[in-house]
């Protein structure tokens, strides 16, 4: 329950410092985040029409704890999940994206894609806050187990799906910060026969922009679930992280993560490492820019 | 010798007649004399690239879609593939005429204009007028683009399919579109109003037409109120700190520049990644790579540009001195040095 009142209180704040946006001119507010992901959280960002977006994400094994340490090279030879993937620019406000992961949940060799859709901007008819949302579906493509009762079995192939909606809701202050908010549902078909196969999550990430080209981001998403607790093995998604752009059309991002997965249909259900235990990781991703 | 009457009465006959194009009209649709019928009218025949009517597809419309947007499409057939990925020609050419006085490239006097008609100061010349040129592609442009220059320096054609693949660094244009843009810069031509004439200029250039004047005198004014090629000199940075040039920046001249200039292009990453606003961030990074040899600065980006190369073909071009002087590039650092603190 604490845990509600945070991000209640994060909504608060929102609210009570919505009298500072920048000035505009009736203009949409631009480049309330770098990218179109935050660390681990979908931002509000959409793609510029026409413009192809390739990206490579990595999340390596844990830095420390049972599984990390010097044995791994502190996580560094241990791969947790990878993704490599496209976001195409549909409008300026519709983003489509196909990318593959290696998954790091119970499915594997996951196909994911999602359509981002910005429904407002922040600015445009005096509106306080960007919101865009997220539909994405995750297949995955391992092999078929021959052993029953496990989640790759596959009785019927629908189970190899899942699915996220997110809603996120954005701010940005001033030229320094920006925060956003973010409701989640994640279904997935099939699931063990204790957990739950809806999960609703809030999320809350940040961005503060220390030069033209740093930035430090934060994100975390804690799933409203009485089963999600530490006692069963759970815990918030929890993401730290340095974000450079270059103007050259890059994007790069160091991050130190809990979470392995980079589908939000993994990291989210998933979500299963203790940072107090070490299990945290470093991560990274990088962006280009193609015109097509 | 032929009266405005009569440019008028041929005109009406070629249309009718169907073996004219625009270009036959001696008036424009404000009234203004068009300078190229006003020379023809007195036997100086200043250009020949005239659009070929006889090719399928010619249309000043579809010209101007490529020109503004990239996009053309003939009569019946789909929409061909888009010029470039990259840029259009109004990424760096105005389609409105940019300075005061035609005869003289003055960046002072183009800002000054470009402000007050609400349109960017930009690197490359102005297509309003392109007709009336013989030359393109002049000056130094032969140290950038080499022999690629050479046959289009006079050939409006192949000025355009030079732009066409190297500046907008996109596919070559099929001979309809080239003579569809060519037909839409003859909506672009020169006016007798656009020409700075004194009064007894006017009377001069007036009673010619007339065919009651000396034409040779009319020709010669109307020859120099009008530049038949664009100058173009690239020039080296100033030397940073030591203000060589002995140069003060004006940082209110610099605003200016920034925001009709720079912003043309990069606000909101608009032809460009790199993206500039007016927050402080933007402007200590700016102030911070000034001084610095590389793109970032704005010294060497201004007079430099960027260079197109493989995975990364879009670029900035370079600024010559026609086209933004050493003053100027001062002021803005002026600009920028005043919003960072």
């Amino acid at each position: 329950m604490k845990v509600k009142y945070i991000i209640i209180g994060l909504f608060a704040c929102l609210g009570a410092v919505a009298s500072a946006q920048e000035d505009t001119q009736g203009r949409a507010v631009y480049g309330t985040f770098g990218d179109r992901r935050i660390i681990n959280t979908q931002s509000i960002e959409t793609l510029p029409a026409r413009k192809l977006d390739f990206r490579i994400a990595h999340r390596f094994g844990d830095l420390a704890g049972d599984s990390g340490g010097w044995p791994t090279f502190y996580g560094l030879e241990n791969a947790a999940d990878v993704l490599i993937g496209f976001e195409y620019g549909l409008t300026d406000n519709i983003t489509l994206g196909l990318g593959r992961t290696k998954g790091s949940g119970p499915l594997k060799q996951l196909i994911n894609m999602f359509v981002k859709y910005k429904v407002l901007s922040q600015g445009l008819n005096n509106m306080p806050v960007s919101v865009a949302v997220v539909g994405l579906t995750s297949a995955s493509t391992m092999q078929k187990s021959e052993t029953e009762g496990v989640l790759h079995f596959f009785e019927s192939p629908i189970h190899r799906w899942n699915y996220h909606l997110g809603i996120h809701a954005a701010r940005k202050f001033n030229d320094r910060l920006s925060a956003q908010l973010t409701g989640s549902w994640t279904y997935r078909n099939i699931v063990p026969a204790e957990d739950q196969n809806a999960i609703v999550s809030l999320g809350f990430a940040g961005k503060a922009q220390l030069t033209k080209a740093i930035g430090i981001i934060i994100d975390t998403s804690v799933p409203l679930s009485s089963f999600r607790t530490s006692e069963n093995g759970f815990y918030p998604v929890l993401g730290l992280g340095v974000e450079f752009t270059t103007g050259g059309g890059h994007s790069f991002q160091m991050n130190f993560t809990n979470v392995e997965g980079l589908s939000e249909t993994d990291f989210i259900p998933y979500s299963q490492s203790n940072i107090g235990d070490g299990e945290f990781r470093l991560g990274f991703t990088i962006s280009r820019l193609f015109n097509l | 010798m032929i009266s405005r009457i009569s440019i008028i009465i041929i005109s009406i006959v070629a249309l009718t007649i169907g073996l004219s194009f625009d270009i036959e009209r001696a008036y424009d649709t404000n009234g203004d004399i068009r300078l190229y019928k006003a020379l023809a009218s007195i036997g100086y025949r200043s250009v020949d690239h005239l659009p070929d009517t006889s090719v399928k597809g010619l249309s000043a419309a579809v010209g101007e879609d490529i020109v503004k947007y990239g996009i053309s499409k003939r009569e019946g057939e789909n929409k061909s593939k888009r010029q470039s990925k990259h840029f259009v020609c109004t990424s760096c050419h105005n389609i409105e005429r940019e300075d005061p006085d035609l005869s003289v490239s003055d960046p002072e006097a183009r800002l000054a204009y470009t402000l007050d008609k609400g349109i960017p100061l930009l690197p490359a010349t102005t297509l309003y007028g392109a007709v009336n040129r013989t030359s393109f592609y002049n000056g130094d442009y032969e140290k950038k683009y080499g022999d690629l220059v050479k046959p289009a320096r006079d050939d409006i054609r192949e000025a355009i399919q030079l732009c066409a693949v190297e500046c907008a660094q996109g596919r070559k244009l099929h001979d309809w579109e080239v003579e569809s843009v060519l037909a839409y810069l003859w909506t672009l031509d020169l006016k007798l109003n656009d020409l700075m004439m004194t009064d007894t200029e006017k009377q001069t250039v007036a009673t010619a037409l007339d065919g009651e004047g000396k034409e040779i005198d009319a020709i010669q004014i109307l020859e120099s109120k009008y530049l038949k090629y664009s100058p173009a000199h690239f020039v080296d940075p100033m030397e940073r700190g030591k203000n060589k040039f002995n140069i003060t920046g004006n940082a209110q001249n610099g605003q200016k520049v920034y925001e009709n200039s720079c912003f043309h292009c990069h606000y909101r990453n608009k032809y460009s990644y790199f993206n500039l606003d007016n927050s402080r961030l933007t402007f200590s990074f700016l102030e911070n790579k000034a001084d610095k040899y590389s793109r970032y600065s704005i010294y060497e980006v201004i007079r430099h540009g960027t260079f197109s190369k493989h995975g990364k073909a879009s670029y900035m071009p370079r600024f010559p001195k026609e086209k933004m002087s050493d003053q100027q590039i001062e002021d803005l650092r002026a600009y920028i040095n005043l919003m960072a603190e």
